[in-house]
């Protein structure tokens, strides 16, 4: 979690992620954004993300992130 | 069947009466008749395209499922004795299964439009090259019909199929249900292009009557009619007046005639989404919104992310996404990464992405070189402003300017509005060489207008309705403004009854007299977005 966080910083050190539920449809990250952080994830944690993950409940916050991420890890 | 006609009207109140007649569980059978009804005044012909389309993303999406399913129950069966490897394996090989059909389903229908919408913009490009290589001519043009809202249902398909195969979404199992999904009338001609998700909770779930969504949705139809007909109709007359005889006007006037473009395109297409999003409010169906204030943008790519809301959604959902997230582009983000930084690293593949992005879109909204260019025109100012951002964050520093001072704002949102119309203007004077000689004329004509009259010159319908489409523009305007702060229809219906009824029924009648009016002198009822 804090090696997540510490890219989502990165990307945009002014959003309080520990209590922003709604990073998405708040259209607080841009696509841009998004992109880098797809990036950034499958990097560091070593998974792909395929486009059957881009659903906007899986972006909106740190935890929904978080477990998308274990997720992709239990299935590969 | 024309949307602003009195058929359109009684075939809209007949729909509601009978949605709200039947038991519940039937509406959306309602829906799928009106659909019928509907297409039977579009003309049969296009109702077969609609017909393949739904029927072959049906039946390819529930074939991908099925293999799916089969494998869950071989995993189910063989759950102690498969490897880990074996399952790889299997899954490997479903997924190539499940891939030729969604390709196969996905090709044939975006071979349809591709056939319908381009074969006569591609023979045309075959031939000025044998042309230019001093060949032979190869003369012939097919002239086929385009189906009526080809470009919306078929993306909408299209999304549905590929939601399917990424396994964001089950199949529909219903035939009649996943047509309504695909042919819903409202929607047909100029989208919105819903997703799946969405439209089929609001298309399937039963709806009580309301009060308060019939006559919510009531006013906003009212509304967009008024834009419609009082403001984009009248304009219309306009605007082609200046864009078939620029050269006459001066170049302040030809710059005026661009803008009253802008104005007449949004209070066309948002009128016709106001009509519609208000038709189905008053069902307690929510269709997506489409516009969100597009022209209080601050910069291109807000613009874009307000104007047309659902096709830019579907355009990053299936084309933008897919391309950044590719294996070959992380690999590209981090060799360039790791070569020139972070930005070049990050900016790159979101560029080649950008670039197939607004290739497609200009080629969506038409076959022509001057809509290809439009297209790349606003994703090269989008790309160029991810490039400089670094750039530009220095420059607003130096010269101490504050993204929330108003001023820059203010100055923000003109520049966007004017770029945005500059763009706009270019594939609709005729060509690509007129879209331009057009900008060249707005720069190199300098006379100044002697008088509002020569200013005014392309405004010939007489002072009435220059002063009725002026009072509507400036109405939208207000409203905007409104928006920015409040829920403007709340605002309304916190007036009193008696009040209300009376600024509806001269809203009414206003609309049916004048935007009749102006139907009959200057022939308006079609909309520009249909013609994509």
């Amino acid at each position: 979690m804090d090696e997540l966080l510490e890219i989502l910083n990165d990307l945009n050190p002014d959003i309080d992620y520990q209590n922003e539920k709604n990073l998405i449809d708040g259209k607080c990250l841009d696509s841009l954004t998004i992109l880098t952080l797809i990036t950034e994830i499958c990097d560091t944690f070593d998974i792909s993300i395929g486009p059957k993950w881009m659903k906007n409940e899986n972006f909106n916050s740190v935890e929904a992130m978080w477990k998308m991420i274990q997720t992709i890890q239990e299935e590969e | 069947m024309t949307i602003t006609s009195l058929t359109f009207i009684v075939f809209a109140f007949a729909t509601i009466l009978a949605y709200y007649v039947v038991p519940k569980k039937y509406q959306w059978c309602v829906l799928l008749l009106a659909n019928i009804v509907f297409y039977a005044y579009a003309g049969w012909k296009a109702a077969c395209f609609v017909l393949f389309t739904a029927t072959s993303i049906f039946f390819g999406a529930l074939g991908m499922e099925r293999v799916l399913a089969k494998q869950k129950a071989l995993f189910a069966a063989q759950k102690e004795t498969l490897t880990k490897e074996e399952k790889k394996a299997v899954k490997h090989k479903n997924q190539r299964r499940r891939r030729r059909i969604m390709l196969f389903v996905l090709l044939a229908n975006v071979g349809i439009l591709c056939v319908t919408k381009y074969t006569d913009f591609a023979l045309a490009q075959v031939n000025s090259l044998l042309a230019a290589l001093g060949g032979g001519e190869v003369r012939y043009e097919l002239n086929l019909i385009v189906p009526l809202g080809i470009s919306f249902y078929t993306f909408q398909s299209v999304g549905y199929l590929l939601d399917v195969y990424w396994e964001k979404i089950s199949p529909q199992s219903n035939y009649l249900k996943f047509l309504l999904f695909v042919s819903f009338f409202p929607q047909m001609t100029q989208g919105p292009i819903s997703e799946y998700g969405q439209l089929s909770r609001e298309l399937f779930a039963e709806h009580p009557f309301s009060y308060k969504n019939y006559s919510y949705g009531m006013q906003r139809m009212l509304w967009g009619f008024a834009k419609k007909m009082l403001v984009a109709d009248v304009l219309s007359v306009y605007v082609a007046n200046v864009f078939a005889n620029y050269e006459r006007y001066t170049g302040i006037t030809t710059l005026l005639g661009a803008f009253c473009y802008a104005v007449q395109i949004y209070a066309d297409f948002s009128g016709y989404m106001d009509i519609m999003c208000g038709l189905c409010e008053t069902l307690g169906i929510r269709l997506k919104e489409n516009f969100d204030r597009p022209y209080f943008s601050r910069s291109i790519a807000e613009y874009w992310r307000r104007w047309h809301v659902s096709l830019g959604d579907w355009f990053k959902n299936y084309l933008y996404y897919p391309i950044g997230m590719s294996d070959w582009s992380r690999r590209l983000a981090k060799k360039t990464k790791r070569r020139f930084g972070a930005h070049i690293g990050n900016t790159l593949p979101a560029t080649l992405a950008l670039l197939v992005v607004w290739t497609a879109t200009g080629l969506w909204h038409g076959a022509s070189w001057a809509y290809i260019v439009w297209g790349l025109l606003n994703g090269v100012f989008i790309i160029v402003s991810m490039w400089m951002e670094p750039v530009y964050v220095k420059w607003k520093s130096k010269l101490g300017l504050h993204d929330e001072s108003r001023a820059f704002r203010a100055f923000q949102i003109l520049r966007t509005f004017t770029l945005v119309t500059f763009i706009k203007v270019l594939p609709e004077v005729g060509d690509l060489r007129r879209g331009l000689g057009l900008w060249k004329h707005i720069f190199t004509d300098h006379r100044l207008p002697t008088g509002v009259g020569q200013l005014l010159e392309f405004a010939d319908t007489g002072k009435l309705w220059l002063i009725l489409a002026a009072g509507g523009s400036l109405m939208m305007l207000l409203v905007s403004v409104l928006k920015s702060k409040y829920q403007v229809r709340d605002l309304f219906n916190q007036l009193p009854f008696a009040v209300r009824i009376i600024l509806l029924s001269c809203g009414a009648v206003l609309v049916a007299a004048f935007g009749g009016m102006a139907m009959y002198l200057f022939g308006g009822g079609g909309f520009l977005y249909a013609g994509f």
